[in-house]
């Protein structure tokens, strides 16, 4: 089971040039897959639960996304949590950290001016087509075609994590039980995969998210978080359209 | 300006956890403009200390407020009364709600009434123990609004991940159709 990346560049480049970008940015993603994906006996990921590779043989990526998981544990005060489900499962960070490094490689390659959503996880960078900041909607928890809030964001992250789309299978990892209180909780800020971990970390820990939440605004992580009965709240320096 | 768009199916392993997809879902009851102090303060619960039964507390009826409290089915019934429904005029004065218990500590809401309308409202909140450092944080930093069900124009839309199956459906897929 995957998910969907949508790329999109707003530079003003040749097409050739544009589909290039894409390509290697498709290349990158794909492999990632291959190398974390919990459900390839042969990736790394595999290969390290099943101690055939040792922390010394890893990978300086893999190395990477296993301390920043632990970093995260910490932070987090244990909610985000890479062994939430028994075996290591870095997935919840591999994510972001992976289309912050296509994005990185897009500038690199020349791309000031693009949006990467995977699977509803963004990262922009630069002005959009319209020449204004990108504008992203942070999907309504309960009407899949609507939106509860509009952001005008540039060269920043936006990670949602909800209910929604798993049901109860949101845990948190502390208790064991069923993530309760929360239904959706947005994440905007400097790096990808931090806010998508933070988001993550919010839903687990249910309402009390909220106020942990605004410990991350000095940080320069803003949000915003819907609880399961309708109540929506945001930071003030939330970056809300217009 | 020329611009650019792909989806690439089928990669990364973020949402490899999920089972279960569900597109709709019947609406919450949303709450409209519910004075936030008093909102926040209830947490979990709904803030029952409704202004209008704070005059008649002395008519224990609906004083058993921890009872209640807990089933937040009854949040919409609650919503509308609160501000008007004190048909026989409040009395100056400054009340105080019973204290209520709630997972995250005690919380006790207060109203003043001047002039047979509430001029002010406040509640006071944990101040030792493990809810003293998640209270206070939510009720500064975090601002209590509406939840909107809006339909903007939009670049990209962001949610709780969604897998290949339920993209198909999605608002995302959408604007990558029309930017194809």
């Amino acid at each position: 089971m995957g998910t969907v990346v949508s790329i999109d560049l707003a530079d003003e480049l040749p097409p050739a040039v544009l589909e290039t970008m894409i390509g290697d940015t498709c290349q990158w993603l794909h492999e990632v897959d291959r190398r974390f994906s919990t459900y390839r006996d042969d990736s790394e990921v595999s290969r390290f639960r099943r101690r055939e590779l040792t922390l010394e043989e890893c990978s300086p990526d893999m190395r990477h996304v296993l301390e920043a998981c632990a970093d995260l544990w910490r932070e987090t005060d244990g909610y985000f949590d890479a062994y939430a489900a028994g075996p290591l499962d870095p997935s919840g960070y591999v994510k972001g950290w992976s289309v912050e490094i296509a994005s990185a490689r897009l500038a690199e390659a020349g791309s000031v001016r693009h949006c990467v959503n995977a699977g509803g996880d963004i990262r922009v960078r630069g002005l959009a087509a319209s020449g204004k900041p990108w504008r992203v909607g942070i999907r309504h928890p309960w009407e899949a075609d609507k939106l509860s809030w509009v952001l005008s964001v540039t060269d920043c992250a936006v990670a949602t994590s909800g209910t929604y789309e798993r049901g109860d299978h949101v845990v948190n990892p502390r208790s064991g039980k069923p993530a309760r209180g929360l239904r959706s909780v947005t994440v905007v800020g400097p790096d990808l995969a931090i806010a998508d971990a933070y988001a993550t970390a919010a839903l687990a820990m249910g309402e009390p998210g909220i106020g942990w939440l605004a410990k991350l605004v000095p940080d320069g992580y803003e949000s915003a978080a819907v609880t399961e009965d309708g109540r929506a709240f945001s930071t003030a320096g939330l970056p809300a359209a217009v | 300006m020329r611009r650019s768009t792909a989806a690439a199916v089928g990669t990364l392993t973020g949402a490899a956890l999920i089972v279960g997809v569900r597109l709709s879902v019947s609406a919450p009851a949303v709450p409209t403009a519910a004075p936030p102090a008093v909102d926040l303060a209830g947490s979990g619960q709904d803030a029952k200390p409704d202004p209008t039964k704070k005059p008649s507390s002395k008519k224990p009826a609906k004083n058993d407020a921890d009872d209640d409290a807990d089933d937040a089915g009854a949040s919409s019934d609650n919503e509308g009364s609160s501000g008007e429904a004190g048909g026989s005029g409040l009395k100056d004065g400054v009340y105080k709600g019973a204290a209520v218990r709630n997972p995250y500590g005690t919380i006790q809401v207060s109203i003043k009434v001047q002039g047979g309308k509430i001029t002010a409202a406040d509640a006071t909140y944990p101040t030792a123990g493990e809810s003293a450092t998640i209270n206070p944080p939510a009720v500064t930093a975090l601002k209590q609004e509406t939840l909107k069900a809006q339909s903007a124009e939009v670049n990209a839309v962001s949610g709780a991940t969604f897998t290949s199956e339920s993209y198909v459906k999605s608002l995302q897929a959408a604007i990558d159709d029309a930017n194809a």
